[in-house]
């Protein structure tokens, strides 16, 4: 059985990107849905929001970096959105992260300047805006600092955390703390949950108490809490008597779940629709239009159709676009030809480099745009995100900034398109 | 290190090395064992892990055949612990000249190896992904062997009887007075520290690189053909029996379900350097479609991690050396004292990993006649450390053990189920700062996400333990990193690259390896 389901605006991907575009469109009265495969990289991400950190030097300005970046990459996607609707994409996002489900949980930063935080191997790691969980172990701000781990948390080892802020030339320590739980092995989101419970934190802290030293900040793997974050930071500060800092580590994150929550919930305030585990197996076409996508639901296909689609389905490392075992790359939600990709005459260039941290040639792959996000050949599909070409947003440190300025932008045209279809209707 | 004094000095920490220091420490000689790298780095440890029963060589070389399946029932005492009884399988498939099979269970019956017809109903009962249009299928004793285990147990066994093994140790020099030799000078790799080594005997057990130790001792003529061939782990155990096809030994005719992994090998190039590890795109390809002959639906399975390896084929100067698939596979024991006039000095190279112990078992005993002692070789009937028990590995072991364990011991590598406990145990043993001899010992970062999730965790256990400089503790990860992406970019595709692209997002993105202080 088949039902089909009409909306103004379907949106493909529940990463940043695709939550940000839903978001955006429905804050602007369309009526939005969302479909995902599953969680975005909110789940997998230090939830800290990248904007430019190396170009390719660390980049202390991102504003000004930024204009640089654009006047010289004119295939970047940040030259196609255009550095004012960056700045208003961050705006908007601390706005909606100040708003969001997390009472008094919010963003800080902004383009002037980078923050400088720690990574859980203790380097210093460029962001533009960053959870205020996260604020205190902000470079200029860290003199002192004891890093705090526990064994039982196999994702953090404090003490290689501690001697690498000590060769960037930061008094850091490590205190490593017996915490007597049911498991050896704990997950920092088990151990978010914990730090939900006040009586939890109570003991936590008296036991940290005991191995503090005067006018140090406190830096703790990311796991203040789940539901509260900022009461849990609130009262380890009041309870420590010293600023305490969350450092990202690997995933499940608890700050992108967060990140996530407030994306979700600001969707649901706006009236759109999500759907998770709702992958798109096919597309009807009108044309060089698309008309619907079909997802297979449980027992049944479902099929989405609207006079404008959104395609945030990620790059490689989401599976949006493959590389299969016959060497040839696919977009493969919708098929749509891609931009970036090495030369593929004989002999074929590389696809990968043999050194691991040099940019590797498949990096920029991504479906070809226009100036308006608006795919090659289907032209009422606008991308976003990684399923962007022309970045390579870990060497960049970008992704985050991609995804949501790119949302963003794609909702402006994605209404821009609708408003000018209804003008021509009404004349 | 200073001066050391031994009886034998062996060159080479492969399984004929390390064999041949086992059976002389258990035949009661002082034994200095060294390598320039880890031991099993070079050829042992670049195989498939095959078991040869025997049938692979049954029609082309009936002498290897009874060779291999002579080792292979007294491996399977001794080594137990290192081996597991998946049993192999010949299968004739369609592109195989069907003539074959009766010549190969012919061969098989000439040479003593087991082996039973089975109808292809029973074949597929037992590998239902095993290619359905198969027109025959034998069972033969093949296993899989793991040579890191089963080379770690020997070096154990032989220091146990007061054998110094020194991994990271080049011989530099050989010291050669007139028509004797009686040691070398080893450089340690790892601080450039140079020493000698005095020895009544020294073994050239270098393998593929036997040529290059002889050049050293000045004798000429030992010339030692290097065969390059690929392998590729694919991320599943997608037979749990070793499939071969049913034809004359080539190409991509083999697939080894081994750990947690099925390798499928193996190719055959020749090259003029031992330390080549070039890996060809369309090696790789043919790779994949022959394993998609032998099990439809291969290419939709994850390639984890393609490597080369070298087989050390002795030359024969009536062979062409173009195609050294045709070279001996035979090993060459080479008595200095007789071929050359030369005393204190033997070479084994060639064979295969099946007969390392036969192999290390004629050097030892061409040892003893240069010695002019007599002693008795017993490592046909001595277990190895580990084995003594006389079971057999089999795959479960891991996940039984974290069973039992589930919520008191801390888990490092999820694929490969390394708890903490045996991370630590191997870093204080070992005294190695090196993650990737750590892996080899416990398989660390062997898996599907190829070291994702554990890299991170066991620096950052190695540098508590070890007290590292925060220097060294990035060097390392940073190393590890490189090497396991060495193997992982010419196989990267599918959803195998999605897993990489999410261990960058770790590295790149969450760590910033790139912009560590040091």
């Amino acid at each position: 059985m088949r039902s089909e389901l009409h909306f103004d605006a379907v949106v493909i991907g529940g990463g940043t990107a695709g939550l940000t575009a839903g978001i955006r469109l429905a804050q602007d009265g369309a009526r939005v849905c969302v479909l995902a495969k599953g969680h975005g990289s909110t789940h997998l991400a230090p939830a800290t929001i990248d904007v430019l950190g190396y170009a390719p030097d660390l980049v202390t300005e991102p504003a000004r970096a930024l204009e640089e970046l654009i006047a010289a990459r004119p295939d970047h996607p940040y030259a196609l959105i255009g550095s004012e609707v960056i700045a208003d994409a961050l705006t908007w996002f601390a706005t909606t992260a100040a708003d969001g489900p997390h009472p008094g949980y919010g963003y800080t930063g902004g383009l002037e300047r980078n923050l400088l935080l720690p990574t859980a191997l203790g380097a210093l790691r460029p962001s533009a805006l960053v959870p205020e969980t996260m604020a205190a172990g902000e470079r200029s701000q860290l003199h002192r600092v004891c890093i705090v781990g526990t064994p039982s948390l196999r994702d953090f080892h404090p003490s290689l955390c501690a001697a690498n802020l000590a060769a960037a030339g930061i008094e850091a320590r490590a205190v490593s703390l017996d915490l007597t739980l049911e498991r050896a092995d704990m997950s920092a989101l088990g151990l978010a949950r914990y730090f939900d419970d006040p009586k939890w934190r109570a003991r936590f802290c008296a036991e940290l108490s005991l191995a503090l030293r005067a006018e140090e900040h406190i830096g703790l793997p990311a796991m203040l809490g789940l539901r509260d974050p900022h009461a849990v930071l609130t009262d380890l500060e009041h309870r420590l008597g010293r600023r305490v800092f969350e450092i990202p580590t690997l995933p499940p994150s608890v700050p992108g779940m967060r990140l996530y929550e407030i994306l979700r919930a600001a969707l649901r305030a706006a009236g759109g629709r999500l759907v998770l585990g709702a992958e798109v197996v096919s597309s009807a076409r009108d044309g060089e239009r698309l008309t619907a996508v079909s997802t297979r639901a449980a027992g049944r296909d479902l099929v989405y159709a609207a006079p404008m689609f959104v395609l945030a389905s990620g790059g490689f490392a989401s599976g949006g676009i493959e590389l299969d075992s016959h060497w040839i790359t696919h977009e493969r939600v919708l098929g749509l030809p891609l931009r970036g990709l090495p030369d593929a005459t004989q002999p074929p260039a590389p696809r990968f480099v043999a050194t691991y941290l040099d940019e590797q040639p498949l990096a920029r792959v991504g479906v070809a745009v226009d100036a308006q996000l608006r795919a090659e050949c289907v032209e009422n599909v606008i991308i976003a995100g990684a399923t962007l070409p022309g970045a390579a947003p870990w060497r960049e440190g970008s992704g985050e900034g991609i995804a949501l300025a790119s949302g963003y932008r794609a909702a402006q045209v994605v209404a821009g398109q609708a408003n000018a279809k209804q003008e021509a209707t009404t004349a | 290190m200073g001066t050391l004094s031994t009886d034998v000095l062996v060159i080479g920490g492969g399984a004929t090395g390390a064999g041949v220091a086992w059976d002389a420490a258990l035949r009661g000689l002082d034994v200095v064992l060294v390598d320039r790298q880890d031991l099993a780095e070079g050829t042992s440890g670049r195989f498939h892990g095959l078991l040869h029963s025997g049938g692979r060589y049954a029609v082309k070389d009936p002498n290897a055949a009874r060779e291999c399946i002579g080792e292979n029932r007294i491996l399977r005492h001794v080594a137990a612990d290192c081996i597991e009884d998946t049993g192999g399988l010949f299968v004739t498939t369609s592109w195989d000249d069907p003539a074959y099979a009766d010549r190969f269970a012919q061969g098989c019956a000439d040479t003593g190896v087991d082996c039973e017809e089975i109808s292809v109903a029973e074949a597929l009962r037992s590998e239902p992904r095993l290619n359905p249009s198969i027109s025959r299928a034998f069972m033969v004793p093949d296993a899989n062997i793991d040579v890191w285990k089963t080379v770690w147990a020997m070096s154990h066994g032989a220091q146990q009887r007061g054998a110094r093994i020194l991994p990271y140790h080049a011989a530099v020099r050989i010291h050669r007075d007139g028509d004797q030799v009686s040691g070398a000078r080893v450089r340690d790799a790892r601080t450039g520290e140079e020493s000698d080594i005095h020895a009544r005997i020294t073994v050239n057990a270098a393998g593929a690189w036997a040529g290059q130790v002889a050049d050293l001792a000045g004798i000429e003529g030992v010339r030692v053909l290097p065969g390059r061939g690929i392998m590729i782990a694919m991320n599943h155990r997608l037979v749990n029996t070793v499939i071969n096809r049913c034809q004359l030994p080539t190409d991509g005719d083999i697939i080894v379900p081994i750990r947690t992994v099925s390798v499928i090998g193996t190719t055959d190039q020749h090259t003029d350097d031992p330390d080549d590890h070039t890996i060809d795109q369309n090696e790789v390809d043919q790779m994949l479609d022959d394993g998609e002959k032998l099990v439809p639906g291969f290419r939709g399975a994850r390639a984890l991690r393609v490597w080369t390896g070298v087989r050390p084929l002795f030359e024969d100067a009536k062979q062409s050396d173009t195609d050294t698939r045709d070279v001996t596979r035979a090993h060459a024991l080479l008595d200095h004292a007789q071929r050359d006039d030369v005393r204190g000095f033997v070479t084994i190279t060639g064979g295969k990993l099946t007969t390392f112990r036969l192999m290390a078992e004629e050097t030892v005993n061409a040892v003893c006649r240069q010695l002019g002692e007599t002693r008795p070789c017993v490592t046909s009937t001595t277990p190895l450390p580990g084995s003594e028990s006389g079971e057999h590995y089999r795959l479960g072991e891991r996940l039984a053990r974290k069973e039992a364990n589930l919520v008191d011991e801390q888990v490092i590598c999820e694929c490969e189920l390394v708890p903490r406990s045996k991370l630590e145990e191997a870093m204080t043993r070992t005294s190695s700062t090196n993650l990737d001899d750590i892996r080899r010992q416990l398989r660390l970062g062997m898996g599907p996400c190829q070291g994702g999730f554990c890299i991170y965790r066991a620096t950052g256990i190695l540098h508590g333990l070890d007290g590292l400089t925060a220097a060294q503790a990035d060097a390392s990860l940073l190393e590890f990193l490189q090497e396991r992406w060495k193997g992982v970019w010419p196989v990267l595709y599918g959803d195998q690259l999605r897993q990489a692209r999410l261990d960058d997002w770790i590295f790149q993105g969450v760590l910033d390896v790139a912009h560590l202080p040091s």
